[in-house]
């Protein structure tokens, strides 16, 4: 009986080990060409980047910060760079109070309308910034009887009495709805990812009511969901050019083509200012997710991810 | 007038009835368990218990209090989810305090209920861990004290151990039993399985198809069903279906053979019945190849040969083949079925007294065939 024991345990080493040489050469054949390719996608990423770079400090002949430097003493910059940053917290904030209980309810009460809303979010994609521009321009330069009552009055009101056209309060609702799609489906994700419906459930058992189920139960678990939906908000109206062109608004996009048009170096170096200003922000966003409670999860993880 | 009352409370979801005219009592303290297959409306009570549902009709009725409308929020229930429905944000601690911050509790108050409910559920040292550190059964011990945290009149579980591997569901449904006992709290358990609801229920209300075919204890369930459903789908049984030769004599036909029956009153001589015989009233004893079914001694008995002989710890299970269409079960304790082999040709006997006789109509049976798929 211990002579079998023995040689059992003697042949489970013997696998074990012969196991382990296999892994280890599996790895060492497959380290190399994973390498490869990791250092093929890095040099395809950062050869651009490193050569804007190169190419903002450098004038032809010296290597100097000068660029940067007329990019901060230069007026315009210096306007519509914060300009577009309010756009950009604008749409955020007016996304986020706009999506967030709009997916938890369909979640919650209206699971069928969720396919109408899979397709709204897909519209933007379909519908071509310059179209969606053009048609908010004639709708609200000139709302006609069937814009008034379909709107039920609202488009006329907007027109005439506050005379929102080419402002940028509707540029901002156009922006939302521009970034509609990669707004809802990170919230939408989450909310499914984590058993709404019994979470709502247990909180309403144990005496709270919606607006508290959703401000202490759901949004802290949608927390990753709703950091890249701002994200992608965010960067997404930094960088719109067609509408704010159209409604002859001054944002840094069109400050950028202007620029680049003019100054090569100075675009060059706006563009370095810009990446910079997105790698903080998706930063921030990745130590935000991390810092929350319990933030360790898996959930956290595939988010985390996603912001990447 | 009971603690809990649901007076004909029906729901339909569209054209489709979950459950109809459901009337049902559940008294102080009392442990009552729904009991079904899946699709049978128990859920659906629950939830229209908790709040989470609104009857189509029909109302509720809680310490004489009507609660039918009254938002889940309103209502003082505690209730336990099958996925744990833990918040994945909080920890133990803060998931126990949820229902107790609502309520505005000091917060020292909260404190200590919160130390004396890890005691309750013997989790003290998990208060600081987060639901993704514990294990199903930790996590669902917290959510057991989140829920009795608020001090619920009544306690809802709706199938709270599905998810949980064979021990634990047995060591925490005995933790359960033992907390509302403890407790003397009024609990409402949802469950399709059977034998866990034999173990833990004061009464067990056993549905089929939006009804409640019999409301007992668990003992009178197991051993005098009223309906063929409630027989088959609670514990195992062999079946022979057939027709009652004489309802004075006892004598029942089914196939090739004439059982013994208890002498039946309600019933008339011809009528479609079937008859349930528990495997562990089965006996067996050696024979010689090819006898067949005795019919003049007083009880009865049908030869077979062993198909499967299956050990299961205090007893053995044998699966006797009868005829191409039959094969019967027999549980036997360990000490007579050592004799016993496969292929071996037997004679297994049974008292008529062991036999329930019950009426047997065509939508039973379709029932009965539901049931025998769930409790395979």
């Amino acid at each position: 009986m211990q002579v079998g024991s023995q040689s059992i345990s003697q042949r489970a080493t013997a696998d074990a080990m012969l196991s382990s040489q296999r892994k280890d050469q599996s790895t060492r054949r497959s380290f190399g060409l994973d390498k490869i390719v990791l250092i093929l996608v890095l040099l395809y990423l950062l050869i651009p980047l490193g050569a804007t770079f190169v190419f903002s400090i450098h004038d032809g002949k010296n290597f100097s910060l000068g660029s940067f430097q007329r990019i901060m003493s230069d007026a315009d910059f210096l306007t519509t760079f914060p300009f577009s940053i309010e756009l950009a917290i604008a749409t955020t904030i007016l996304m986020v109070i706009l999506i967030t209980p709009t997916a938890y309810w369909i979640q919650l009460r209206l699971p069928q309308a969720r396919p109408i809303m899979d397709f709204l979010t897909l519209v933007p994609f379909g519908v071509p910034a310059i179209v969606m521009a053009f048609g908010l321009i004639q709708v609200y330069s000139s709302p006609n009887t069937l814009v008034s009552v379909l709107s039920l009055g609202l488009v006329p009101f907007l027109s005439n009495q506050l005379n929102v056209v080419n402002t940028p309060p509707l540029m901002v609702c156009a922006y939302v709805i521009i970034a509609l799609p990669f707004t809802y489906r990170p919230i939408d994700n989450n909310l499914r990812a984590i058993n709404t419906r019994v979470l709502t459930e247990a909180s309403y058992s144990l005496g709270s009511g919606w607006w508290r189920t959703f401000l202490t139960v759901v949004i802290p678990n949608i927390w990753p969901g709703i950091i890249s939906a701002a994200l992608l908000t965010f960067a997404t109206v930094m960088g719109e050019f067609t509408i704010a062109s159209l409604f002859s608004i001054y944002t840094f996009p069109i400050y950028l083509d202007v620029t680049g048009q003019n100054d090569p170096h100075k675009a060059a170096a706006l563009t370095i200012l810009s990446f910079t200003i997105t790698l903080i922000c998706v930063l921030g966003i990745i130590l935000l997710v991390r810092l929350r409670p319990g933030g360790a999860r898996k959930d956290s993880q595939i988010e985390i991810g996603a912001a990447k | 007038m009971a603690f809990l009352e649901l007076e004909n409370i029906s729901k339909y979801f569209g054209q489709n009835a979950a459950v109809e005219n459901i009337n049902l009592s559940v008294e102080r303290g009392e442990f009552l368990t729904l009991l079904g297959p899946s699709g049978c409306g128990k859920t659906t009570i629950l939830r229209m218990i908790a709040g989470f549902e609104t009857p189509s009709a029909g109302n509720i009725l809680l310490d004489n209090e009507d609660i039918t409308n009254r938002a889940a929020s309103k209502r003082p229930m505690g209730m336990v989810f099958q996925a744990y429905a833990l918040f994945p944000h909080m920890t133990a601690e803060q998931n126990i305090a949820f229902g107790l911050n609502i309520q505005r509790k000091p917060k020292d108050a909260i404190k200590r209920r919160c130390a004396e409910l890890l005691d309750l559920v013997g989790l003290s040292d998990k208060g600081g861990s987060f639901p993704h550190q514990l294990s199903g059964g930790q996590q669902q011990r917290i959510a057991l004290a989140r829920a009795l945290a608020v001090e619920p009149k009544v306690l809802l579980l709706d199938e709270p151990l599905s998810a949980l591997d064979a021990k634990v569901r047995v060591s925490l449904r005995n933790e359960i039993r033992h907390v509302q006992q403890q407790l003397k709290m009024t609990a409402i358990y949802v469950t399709h399985d059977q034998e866990e609801a034999l173990a833990i229920s004061d009464r067990i209300a056993v549905m089929a198809r939006g009804h409640i075919e019999q409301l007992d204890h668990p003992e009178e369930i197991y051993s005098n069903p009223r309906t063929v459903f409630a027989a088959s789908f609670v514990g195992n049984s062999n079946q022979f279906r057939g027709s009652l030769v004489s309802v004075r004599e006892g004598l029942f036909q089914s196939g090739d053979f004439l059982l013994r029956v208890p002498p039946q009153q309600d019933l008339t001589d011809g009528q479609q019945a079937m008859v349930l015989v528990r495997p562990e009233e089965m006996s067996i004893s050696p024979t010689t190849e090819g006898e067949v079914t005795s019919e003049n001694s007083s009880g009865n008995h049908i030869s077979g040969v062993i198909e499967l002989r299956t050990f299961l710890g205090p007893f053995t299970r044998f699966h006797i083949r009868v005829n191409d269409h039959l094969i019967l079960t027999a549980d036997i304790p360990n000490q007579q079925s050592r004799d016993y082999y496969v292929a071996e040709h037997v004679v297994l006997s049974f008292s008529p007294g062991a036999c329930q006789v019950l009426p047997l109509d065509s939508e039973e049976s379709s029932i009965v065939k539901q049931a025998e798929k769930e409790t395979v």
